[in-house]
């Protein structure tokens, strides 16, 4: 081996083991620090048994309006060629870079009492701020586009021809998207769906912002863990972990499940041989 | 990003107990990266002050008038609730000054054992009721609060202002003219428990909350057009003595003691009392 090459696995070697460091000292330190008998102690009391309950059922909740308001969009963007297309895409991916508090602060003052779209909303009785509603108002922001990225590739990576073949059968258009092409397209559907629920999951800043911090309402498991921080850090370490594990689990069955063939699998088939 | 470097610091000595002599040295080697890493993003490091989000308005002059002084001093403020900053120290933040809106989150940063010297009470402060000027809880006494179905924001319980906020309650309930339930009827339309006063007059300020309890100072002069106080009275109100001091692990001691200095000089009382504080008695 040449001096040359050496100094460059050597190089390769710093790099890797310094970014393994960065990305998994942090997830050890969590782990070690409690045992697993006080982990579940701390998750068996009220207060994190309340945000358990409460993230799950946002979580599940925002990722169901995230697919049903998302499958069409995805669909037209992943069919359709229309102008200001790839304004509608950035659009659609801007909440991941967007600061979540950011985000929070927009959402209160579109869906705020007197926000931009406050007073229509008064009109059909409903009210956000401060509400379980506003906390999936929320986390549908932010999941939004994890989900859209990976039905629009799944979507666009349906080989046309089968379409073709379907309408020369006489299928209908209806026909044609739910028994060809969702079916093909399912498991990259499907893996936007978990991720955006753990992104859902994750969410912090948008919903204290947006929603608040009130136990069994708005205090969702990011957020519990925030106010726990400060009074009392095993029991923030505790509902640490079972993030860190359900997020960890959907990233892990991503990538090991046969049906997903991984995120980046789905990458791959964004540019289709047309 | 300071904040975030001392957690892995603390979290990789915990590591390092369990660990054998091997495991160490690597944690230090780790360390060691962590902290050119770090320092290679933090800006020049100058004076830097922990304060309570309720200083934030007043502290902020007082640092523009200690940058007049000395235009070569660099000061930075880091305002949050008392807990935060007390949690922050405890975990090794750099900072020079800290000052807290209560003696409880200022003993606890004593109890660590992290004070320079002892802590000196530099001014005081009252909570007053705000409503938004449009008022959409229509509340107009003191009693209105306990109302149901009224929005209500507090600080946390374990913010000072939350603290306080909570004991007023508890002081109207024994009034004539008062339920006797008031506290808990007030507590059960509570519908977010903030992590600072500061974000609790926000939610006023911006129509959201129907009521809020805040200090006095935080009424300034940016939202004071924007929401109505309805005052508390003397004998019901609880008045916050701040403490400030100057920290253990201070790296400009010196601009420190000099900033403390200012605070409780007349011109930095003057400063405080203009932001709505009240003198330190």
């Amino acid at each position: 081996m040449t001096l040359r090459a050496v100094g460059l696995r050597i190089l390769m070697s710093v790099a890797v083991a310094g970014l393994l460091c960065l990305l998994t000292l942090p997830l050890m330190a969590l782990v070690v620090r409690l045992s697993p008998a006080a982990v579940w102690h701390r998750l068996g009391q009220p207060g994190a048994l309340a945000a358990l309950r409460l993230s799950l059922v946002t979580s599940a909740a925002a990722t169901l309006a995230v697919v049903l308001l998302g499958l069409p969009v995805a669909y037209l963007l992943a069919t359709r060629d229309f102008p200001g297309k790839r304004l509608v895409q950035a659009i659609v991916e801007l909440p991941i870079v967007l600061p979540p508090t950011v985000a929070g602060v927009g959402l209160l003052l579109a869906f705020g009492r007197t926000g931009l779209a406050g007073g229509a909303l008064h009109a059909v009785g409903i009210t956000l701020p401060f509400t379980t509603l506003a906390v999936i108002v929320a986390q549908s922001f932010v999941a939004t586009p994890f989900f859209i990225s990976a039905g629009l590739a799944g979507l666009a990576s349906v080989e046309p021809r089968y379409l073709e073949v379907a309408a020369t059968l006489r299928a209908g258009p209806a026909y044609r998207f739910f028994r060809v092409m969702l079916p093909l397209a399912l498991p990259s559907i499907l893996a936007g769906a978990a991720m955006s629920w753990a992104r859902a999951l994750g969410e912090f800043g948008a919903t204290i912002t947006f929603a608040g911090s009130l136990a069994g309402r708005t205090e969702t498991m990011p957020l519990a863990v925030y106010d726990a921080l400060e009074t009392d850090i095993d029991s923030a370490v505790a509902l640490s972990i079972v993030l860190l594990v359900l997020s960890f689990g959907v990233l892990v069955c991503l990538r090991y499940a046969p049906w997903a063939a991984g995120i980046g699998g789905s990458r791959r088939a964004q540019r289709p041989g047309r | 990003m300071v904040v975030a470097n001392t957690l892995i610091a603390r979290d990789i000595m915990s590591i390092n107990i369990r660990g054998g002599a091997s495991v160490k040295r690597w944690v230090w080697r780790t360390q060691f990266l962590f902290a050119v890493v770090i320092t290679g993003c933090t800006s020049r490091p100058g004076l830097v002050v922990f304060a309570a989000a309720s200083l934030t308005d007043a502290f902020n002059e007082l640092g523009d008038s200690l940058r007049r002084r000395d235009p070569d001093l660099r000061i930075q403020f880091n305002f949050a609730g008392s807990p935060t900053l007390a949690f922050q120290i405890e975990q090794g933040a750099m900072a020079d000054v800290f000052a807290s809106a209560d003696e409880r989150w200022m003993s606890a940063v004593q109890d660590s054992g992290y004070l320079a010297g002892t802590p000196t009470t530099f001014v005081t402060n009252r909570l007053v009721v705000i409503v938004p000027r449009s008022n959409p809880g229509q509340i107009e006494r003191l009693e209105d609060l306990a109302r149901h179905g009224t929005r209500i924001v507090l600080a946390a319980d374990r913010v000072p202002a939350g603290r306080y906020a909570r004991q007023v309650l508890l002081n109207l309930s024994q009034r004539s003219g008062f339920e006797s339930n008031f506290a808990q009827r007030v507590l059960a339309d509570v519908v977010s428990n903030e992590s600072n006063v500061r974000s609790v007059a926000t939610k006023v300020q911006l129509g959201e909350a129907d009521a809020g309890i805040v200090y006095v100072s935080d009424v300034t002069p940016a939202i004071a057009a924007r929401v109505r106080r309805i005052d508390i009275p003397d004998a019901d109100n609880v008045i916050a003595h701040y403490p400030l001091a100057l920290l253990r692990r201070a790296r400009h001691p010196d601009a420190g003691r000099s900033f403390i200095g200012l605070v409780l000089s007349p011109e930095g009382q003057r400063v405080l009392t203009r932001n709505g504080f009240l003198p330190r008695e």
